[in-house]
């Protein structure tokens, strides 16, 4: 029982060991020059059924600058596969990681590693040897909305031919991208090869790179080309542009787009002789390059002479035409001019604007106005007279430019009186003038009903004359001329504040208004400063010293 | 006898002269607008704008199909003059036949338009005066107000009060601008990417509110609120001749 159990054991192990996948992966030529075709071949085998693998194209994502395309499978058996891959190496020299991708079979997912690409001038590989893909694009700075025209030139070399392409991809984010013509011959006669050409019309500014991927089919030798020696080669070309707006700075106002190089080719009327009323044709031919088919027709103003009728529009973009034409009805008779066409154009190679102007045509126009009816108005400068039939004139009225009025004098310069600058200066100043004025007399008035303001004022300086007269003469010890100095201070403080004179003031009135001052100090002050005059002697000096001086300054502080 | 001869063969001649049509108004009368706005300009940049000669180059830009010009013109003859009557024909002809639009007028446009901005602005300022004089004078005469001089007092300031509304009427009318370029959008925001919200035409009035950003706000005659930049609209109270916008933009 315990064999039975070992042996189903060992059996359940054997049936869940799988066994190991194995790929292989072969470059040749081992070593590539810059821009050099080659091929990859992945052998592939495993313990499980192999079939085709699915989305091999879309699992490969090669290295920057590299080309690279899953070009087939051959088949060796069930159990090993063998994939083949064809590439163009990058441009630049160096180790490019072809990164690890699945093998979606039917029963497994094998993974291929990471794939180094190697890539050195020292191979000696001359790009010219064999068929190559170049990208033909002018180097410069675009603009939104502009026509950009491409080329990708597929050229021959000596012993390789480009017959076919196919499988084109364009990544251009940034651009509105449409190919222009496929697998057309070259422009020039002298080369060889194929090109297809494309149309770019960037729709935002800033810094785009456009992508552009495919696979050209190459004959090598004199085979036929749908045999082995018949290879496809892949081909990637990037390219990074540049892209602003059209500047603003001298824009003009009509102008609506157009980027490029134009010419006002020709202006033709299919009539030039019409009657009032008759709709003749105004053809205009523009011709140039740039973006014909983003041009705005331009407006007509037809005026009170003619009226332009909706726009019928015929566009050649194989000859680089554009044409412009307009259904004009003369309303006038006479020798009349077709309108002006214009309309503003940016020239991207000189960055400059140009204005374009189709010359207006003479045209005969034969018959009689008709009526106005449509524009008649009643004069609003016609007096209103009761019983008579307004003037009829058109909405305009006849300008009297030499007509004036009360408030708008016929002649000089009458600008908004608001915005006169005089006109509020001088107001201003009146103000100003006047406000000083007021202040003048108030403040006046006001001194000449309280003149004590004036004479205590007056006081106050006097007595501080006083008072440092005093002090000097103290210094000096002239007691005298300091009894002099304190005498006059007493007389002009009391005067001022008893509103008297000041040659009258005596001891007793100094009291009044100093009670606290000492009559014999007074006395003795009075009979220092003027005893000489009178011939009386004076008393002694010490109190004077000590007690005459705050006398004043007690006097000061009452003014 | 023969002094009053002279008299009137002088008048008479004086009224011949000012009646004879100046070579702008003949080239108007003929048909050459673009000779005829020359001239008038010409006239204009050395004697002045007056409202009549305003409202005549407005009626030639407006022939050769210059509607922000002409709608200048116009607004501006009516502002020196609010009874011109070519330039009121020119604005109403505009709106009916031209699909200029222009924002309706306030009640307090309407009551300052019949003596314009500048009476509207002298009455104020002589009212004022008034008042203030009849204020100060008792006062620096000392003496108390008479009765005329209170009458006078009161009469200032009821014509003040009267001016208000024909002041604010007068001002914000002066903030029309007229839109000078064709194709201006009006943006939600002011600035370069702004969305457009509406288009508005060339010659159409709008009312200016304040700046920024290199951009005015503006309110159309449909009421609608967004901004355009500076140069795309010209005010019309800066008074003179439009902008010429031509000879700048062109490369």
């Amino acid at each position: 029982m315990r064999l039975l159990l070992y042996s189903l054991l060992g059996l359940s192990f054997l049936g869940a060991a799988r066994g190991e996948d194995t790929v292989n992966w072969e470059m040749t030529p081992r070593v590539a020059g810059p821009g050099q075709p080659f091929r990859i071949q992945i052998r592939v085998t495993s313990e499980s059924t192999l079939h085709t693998p699915k989305s091999v194209a879309k699992e490969l994502k090669p290295p920057r600058g590299m080309a690279l395309s899953f070009s087939g499978q051959a088949y060796v058996s069930a159990n090993e596969s063998i994939l083949n891959f064809s590439g163009v190496a990058p441009t630049t020299e160096g180790v490019f990681i072809i990164p690890s991708f699945p093998l979606r079979f039917a029963a497994r997912i094998i993974t291929v590693p990471d794939m180094p690409v190697h890539v050195s001038r020292a191979t000696g590989y001359q790009p010219e040897a064999q068929a190559r893909a170049e990208l033909q694009l002018s180097e410069r700075t675009y603009y939104v909305g502009e026509l950009i025209a491409g080329t990708i030139q597929f050229r021959n070399s000596s012993n390789e031919t480009v017959v076919a392409t196919y499988g084109f991809e364009a990544e251009a984010e940034g651009f509105a991208f449409q190919i222009a013509s496929d697998r057309a011959a070259p422009a020039a006669d002298n080369e060889a090869g194929l090109q297809t050409s494309f149309e770019l019309t960037p729709i935002r500014a800033g810094e785009s790179e456009i992508s552009l991927r495919g696979i050209m089919l190459v004959q090598t030798g004199n085979r036929p080309v749908f045999n082995n020696a018949g290879r496809d080669r892949p081909f990637a070309l990037r390219r990074r542009l540049t892209v602003e707006h059209v500047p603003e700075r001298g824009r003009p106002a009509d102008w609506s787009g157009a980027i490029g190089s134009f010419t006002a080719e020709s202006v033709s009327i299919s009539n030039e002789k019409p009657e009032v009323g008759e709709p003749i044709s105004l053809r205009a031919v523009l011709t140039g390059t740039g973006n014909l088919d983003r041009i705005i027709t331009p407006e007509l103003s037809g005026g009170d002479i003619w009226d332009v009728l909706p726009i019928v529009e015929r566009r050649r973009k194989a000859d680089e035409q554009r044409i412009f034409t307009y259904t004009l009805v003369p309303r006038l008779p006479g020798k009349q001019r077709t309108p002006l066409i214009r309309f503003s154009s940016f020239d991207p190679t000189t960055k400059q604007f140009q204005r374009l102007e189709f010359a207006a045509q003479e045209v005969t126009v034969t018959g009689n106005a008709p009526a106005k009816v449509d524009l008649i108005t009643a004069d609003p400068g016609a007096p209103a007279a009761p019983g008579t039939r307004p003037i009829i004139v058109s909405g305009l009225a006849t300008p009297t430019p030499s007509a004036g009025s009360f408030l708008a004098p016929s002649r000089g310069p009458v600008a908004p009186l608001a915005a006169s600058v005089s006109f509020w200066s001088l107001n201003a100043l009146a103000l100003l003038g006047l406000l000083l004025t007021s202040a003048v007399i108030l403040t006046g008035g006001y001194l000449a009903t309280h003149p004590e303001i004036i004479r205590r004022w007056r006081a106050r300086r006097q007595l501080d004359r006083c008072l440092a007269g005093a002090t000097t003469a103290q210094r000096q010890a002239d007691t005298t001329r300091q009894a002099r100095w304190i005498l006059e201070g007493l007389r002009t403080g009391c005067a001022a504040l008893l509103g008297a004179e000041t040659a009258a003031m005596t001891q007793s009135d100094f009291q009044r208004i100093l009670p606290a001052a000492p009559r014999p100090l007074l006395d003795q002050l009075t009979l220092t400063a003027e005893g000489e005059k009178f011939g009386a002697k004076a008393g002694p000096t010490a109190a004077l010293d000590a007690a005459a001086l705050p006398l004043l300054r007690d006097l000061r502080r009452r003014l | 006898m023969r002094s009053l001869f002279l008299s009137m063969l002088w008048v008479s001649a004086a009224w011949a002269a000012a009646e004879t049509p100046s070579p702008a108004e003949v080239a108007y009368a003929k048909g050459t607008y673009a000779e005829a706005a020359e001239q008038w300009r010409e006239e204009i940049s050395q004697a002045g704008a007056t409202a009549p000669l305003l409202a005549a180059l407005g009626n030639a830009e407006w022939k050769l199909g210059r509607k922000g010009r002409a709608m200048i013109c116009w607004e501006r003859a009516l502002l020196l003059n609010p009874y011109d009557p070519v330039a009121a024909a020119g604005l109403r002809h505009a709106q009916n036949a031209g699909g200029v639009e222009r924002p309706a007028s306030s009640w307090y446009e309407d009551y300052a338009r019949p003596i314009g901005a500048n009476a509207w602005l002298l009455l104020a300022v002589g009212a004022a005066w008034t008042g203030l004089l009849c204020l100060l004078l008792p006062r620096l005469r000392r003496q108390p107000a008479g009765e005329w001089n209170q009458r006078m007092r009161m009469g200032a300031v009821t014509v003040l009060a009267l001016c208000i509304p024909g002041l604010w009427g007068a001002y914000t009318h002066a903030q029309r601008s007229v839109v000078r370029r064709t194709e201006v959008s009006l943006r939600l925001t002011p600035t370069t990417l702004g969305e457009p919200m509406i288009g508005v035409a060339e010659g159409d009035v709008v009312r200016a509110g304040r700046g920024f950003n290199g951009h005015i706000r503006v309110t159309t005659a449909a009421g609608k609120v967004g901004w355009v930049r500076v140069g795309e609209i010209e005010p019309v109270a800066t008074g003179g001749l439009p902008m010429d916008l031509d000879s700048k933009g062109a490369p």
